[in-house]
């Protein structure tokens, strides 16, 4: 078996740190932010496919991380916890945004346009595709494929059936096969 | 060097898509309005009077009736006149809500009015072509960021992030 030995140190790290921040030692929350921004920024991102958005997501995030950090109870790995707090933010964020308008006009998202994403520094190759799916599709590949959660954990979280959690995800794969063979 | 297929594409990007060298870097720093949003004091809950209670009361009931209006005479009534009819009565119950509450900066009418413009402008373009999607949905997103503007002018904590 092969040890990633930085992801280990890495992991070590985040552990003490959520411990000193449990004690209300905001220097070590910063250090924490530092080792976790990258991560949380870059759900918020995939989730909402919008920079602005995306920051003020994250800065959510991190606001509510600081007030339930005492909840966490160690049972799941940091990281884990952190995931799933942030996929709850940028959801909730996501219907914030979206409430009134929806129920007048049912306008689903189109996702970034490819001008935008062009701008975008430091993006990986999946994630160009990703941030151009449609909302629905984009939600679901995101929380399924990337984040790993099952179908029925991706309808429950995005208040859907999960045939619909499934024809998305596949509604998602054969947007981006569509636009990865064509580049 | 021929290009991988889009099955090998994702088995080889899926997995790092938790690398650190492989996640996008947010514009500007954000600890900053996080370190201020923590250290801000927890607000005093405001004891509103009976009559601000029965106001607010009343204007989400107006438009609940509104709203409910709106969707059971959707098909029949053009998109825009329904956005419009809904966002005017959102906008008028935030400004009863916070008419008593001082704004943080005295220039917030001066953007809403340049909104307000944004908003006659896209209704005029509308008229010529109403089933414009993506004009009616910059008209949404000019109500949307009208509300928003009211909200935060008059929520300190939102307004320091």
């Amino acid at each position: 078996m092969i040890i990633n030995a930085k992801e280990a140190f890495n992991q070590d790290t985040i552990e003490a740190l959520v411990q000193r921040a449990q004690q209300g030692e905001q220097v070590a929350f910063e250090q924490l932010y530092q080792q976790c921004y990258r991560r949380v920024y870059g759900l918020c991102l995939r989730l909402l496919a919008d920079q602005a958005h995306a920051e003020d997501a994250t800065q959510e995030v991190f606001v509510q991380l600081w007030h339930k950090i005492a909840q966490f109870q160690g049972q799941s790995k940091f990281t884990t916890w952190l995931h799933s707090v942030t996929s709850n933010v940028a959801i909730s964020y996501l219907r914030k945004q979206k409430n009134w308008l929806q129920k007048v006009v049912s306008l689903e998202d189109s996702g970034m346009e490819q001008t935008e994403i062009a701008q975008c520094e430091s993006l990986n190759g999946l994630d160009k595709l990703v941030l151009r799916l449609p909302e629905r599709a984009r939600l679901v590949f995101v929380l399924h494929a990337v984040e790993g959660y099952r179908h029925e954990e991706v309808a429950g979280m995005l208040n859907m059936a999960v045939g619909s959690s499934k024809s998305q995800f596949h509604r998602a794969r054969k947007l981006l096969q569509e636009w990865y063979d064509n580049e | 060097m021929s290009k991988p297929t889009f099955e090998q594409f994702l088995k080889q990007q899926l997995p790092r898509q938790q690398d650190q060298d492989q996640l996008p870097e947010p514009r500007k720093d954000l600890w900053q309005g996080i370190e201020k949003a923590i250290n801000l004091p927890t607000a005093e809950p405001r004891s509103a009077s009976p009559w601000v209670k029965l106001a607010g009361v009343a204007a989400c009931v107006s438009a609940g009736l509104l709203s409910w209006q709106v969707i059971m005479t959707q098909p029949q009534q053009d998109t825009m006149a329904n956005m419009s009819a809904f966002f005017e009565q959102r906008k008028q119950t935030l400004l009863v809500q916070y008419e008593t509450q001082p704004a943080l900066t005295q220039d917030w009418q001066q953007p809403l009015q340049e909104l307000e413009e944004a908003e006659q402008a896209i209704k005029l373009a509308l008229t010529k072509d109403p089933d414009n999607a993506a004009l009616l949905k910059m008209l949404a997103q000019v109500y949307q960021q009208q509300l928003d503007l009211i909200t935060k002018v008059h929520q300190p904590q939102w307004q320091q992030i």
